[in-house]
Order: structure tokens, then sequence, then C-alpha cells
């Protein structure tokens, strides 16, 4: 049975149908809202709230667009309010993004290290969600920038410029961190 | 390989074993409570509709009764309401006629003398002259 019927269903009130949803997404969106909150009890939370729109939200789901789209868009949606919330991220100027000469480095070269990947966890804690959502969108979760684009409902032009802003933020953040800088998150 | 894919490579998580199970029983807790949140709004709303109609006769009965807009359009003249005089009329039993009435034959009708007859005729002062038959 594939998304669209299964989501038919959950708008006649299918609680089967729904628990099958639950059951194909649960890790994926688990998994994006780590990745962008950086906790994971709170993505637990987040997660079920998610899912919990999903089934009161349904009859709202226009297929125009994948199933999944909509519930990461709804995922994303509640993932910023939570930061907004919490203010747990930091305020950068993208002028000083612009102004930074972004070295041609590849980061994944060499395997991973603990130390980079903490780093690396950082400076996505401390990039503004305008930018986290796309970059962990398009990095993380490997959707197209013309699957973000519907997910968030913004220009393709839009989402291609943010993800180029949170990318170069992040590498900023990296350089400093491999060159033995401090850095406040 | 692309310098973003570092990105797919930090740690990640699956969800709790029980994840299903707490988001089902998260549903039904939520549906209880809609459907209760939705209960309360209708009595709420019967409520509200019933006082507000209770309030009405209550007001129509203690607050309007007796007064007519005559009453309310004489209020502060120094003069009988109109409504008073309805009202006593109506206490008298009395019943109110209200007949057509053309003045113009009543008038005529009324008259004691014959009606006069006036003929016209041209009246000149000047003298006839130079009339030859």
């Amino acid at each position: 049975m594939d998304d669209q019927e299964l989501i038919r269903q959950v708008q006649e009130g299918d609680e089967m149908a729904f628990g099958t949803i639950v059951s194909a997404y649960k890790d994926r969106i688990v998994n994006y809202l780590y990745q962008f909150t950086g906790d994971y009890q709170k993505a637990v939370e987040l997660s079920q709230e998610t899912f919990l729109r999903v089934y009161f939200k349904a009859k709202q789901y226009r297929p125009v667009a994948p199933l999944s789209s909509w519930i990461y868009a709804i995922a994303s949606n509640l993932a910023k309010t939570e930061l907004k919330r919490t203010k747990k991220f930091a305020a950068v100027s993208l002028d000083d993004i612009a102004a930074h000469e972004v070295r041609q480095k590849a980061y994944a070269a060499d395997p991973p290290d603990p130390g980079l990947i903490r780093n690396l966890r950082e400076a996505l804690e401390a990039l503004h969600p305008r930018y986290r959502v796309p970059v962990v969108l398009k990095d993380v979760e490997g959707f197209s920038q013309e699957e973000i684009a519907q997910i968030l409902k913004k220009p393709v032009g839009t989402i291609k410029a943010r993800i180029s802003r949170g990318r170069s933020f992040l590498k900023k953040r990296l350089e400093k961190a491999l060159a033995g800088g401090t850095y406040v998150a | 390989m692309s310098d973003w894919e570092i990105l797919r490579q930090l740690d990640t998580v699956k969800a709790p074993p029980d994840f299903e199970q707490r988001v089902m029983a998260q549903l039904s807790l939520r549906k209880r409570t809609e459907r209760r949140r939705r209960a309360i709004l209708r009595w709420s709303m019967a409520g509200s509709f019933a006082t507000l109609a209770a309030a009405a006769v209550l007001l129509n009965i203690f607050v309007f009764q007796g007064r007519s807009p005559f009453g309310i359009a004489d209020r502060g003249k120094d003069i009988t309401p109109a409504s008073s005089l309805v009202q006593r009329a109506a206490h008298e039993r009395t019943i109110q006629i209200i007949e057509t009435l053309d003045y113009r034959t009543e008038m005529r009708s009324r008259s004691a003398e014959p009606e006069t007859v006036y003929l016209l005729e041209q009246v000149s002062d000047t003298t006839p002259r130079g009339v030859k038959y």
C-alpha cells in the first residue's frame, strides 16, 4: 500500500494506517529532529508530536507533494518553534559569513574523527534554524533542493542561497576548530 | 565525494522501541481530550444561548412591559402621552371606528341656503357710440 492510500485511510480515521505511517517514518523523523536539535529526548518528543499532528491534520493534506515532504514540513515547523522557544541558537551575522574566504578543503576526505564530529555538531547547533533546516534536509536527509523548496514552501533560489550560506558558516566554524581556535557555540 | 557528505556521517539515531505504542497512547489521550473539549464547548454554547433567551424573556416581562413607542416618544414632554389615551380607551372597552371623510360634500350638505347660480356677463363702463343698425 503506498503513502497516498495510507494517508487517505488516515483521513477517514483509520488508526491501523496511521500506525503503518508511524512505523515507516519514525526512524527518519527522530533522526532528522535529533540532527536538528542535538537532543535525543527532545527529538523523540517532537517526533511524537509530529505524528499526532499528521493524524489530526490529515484532512489538510493535499496530494500535490509526497507524504514524506509533508511530514518533514510538520517536523521542521515544530523544531523551529521549539528552538525559538528555547532560544538555543546563537545569532550569526551573515556579513561575517560573506566576508569569510571559504577554504577548499574536503572535510570528508578522511575518516571522521570524534572531535570533528563533535565540532560539526556544535557548529550545526549554533547555526540559525533558517539555514540549519535546509542544510540538514540536504546534507543529512539527502533531499534535493526542489524537494526542500516544497517542504519549506520557499523558492528554489532561496533554498540554494540558504544552503550555501549555512555551509559557509559551518566551514568557518570547523576551520576555526581545526586551527585549534576556541569559539563559543 | 562531496565536501558535505561529512554531515551524513554524524551519529544517527533511531526511534525507541516503544515509540509506536507511545504515539498510539498519546493519540487516544488526545482524542479523549478533544471529545471532552468539544462536549464542553457544545454545552457552554447551549448554556449561553439559554441564558440569553431567559434574559430576553425576563427583560420583556419586567422592564419593557407597558412601554409603547408613544410613551418613549412623549417622555420628558409636559403632555399626556398618547399611549395613556390609547390605554384608557382600551380600558373603557371602546371600539374605535375609522371612516373616511370627504369635507367638500359634507360642507355642501350642511349649508341651509339654496344653491346660488351666478350668471356672468361682460360689463363695460364706456358709452356705446356710433353703433347704427
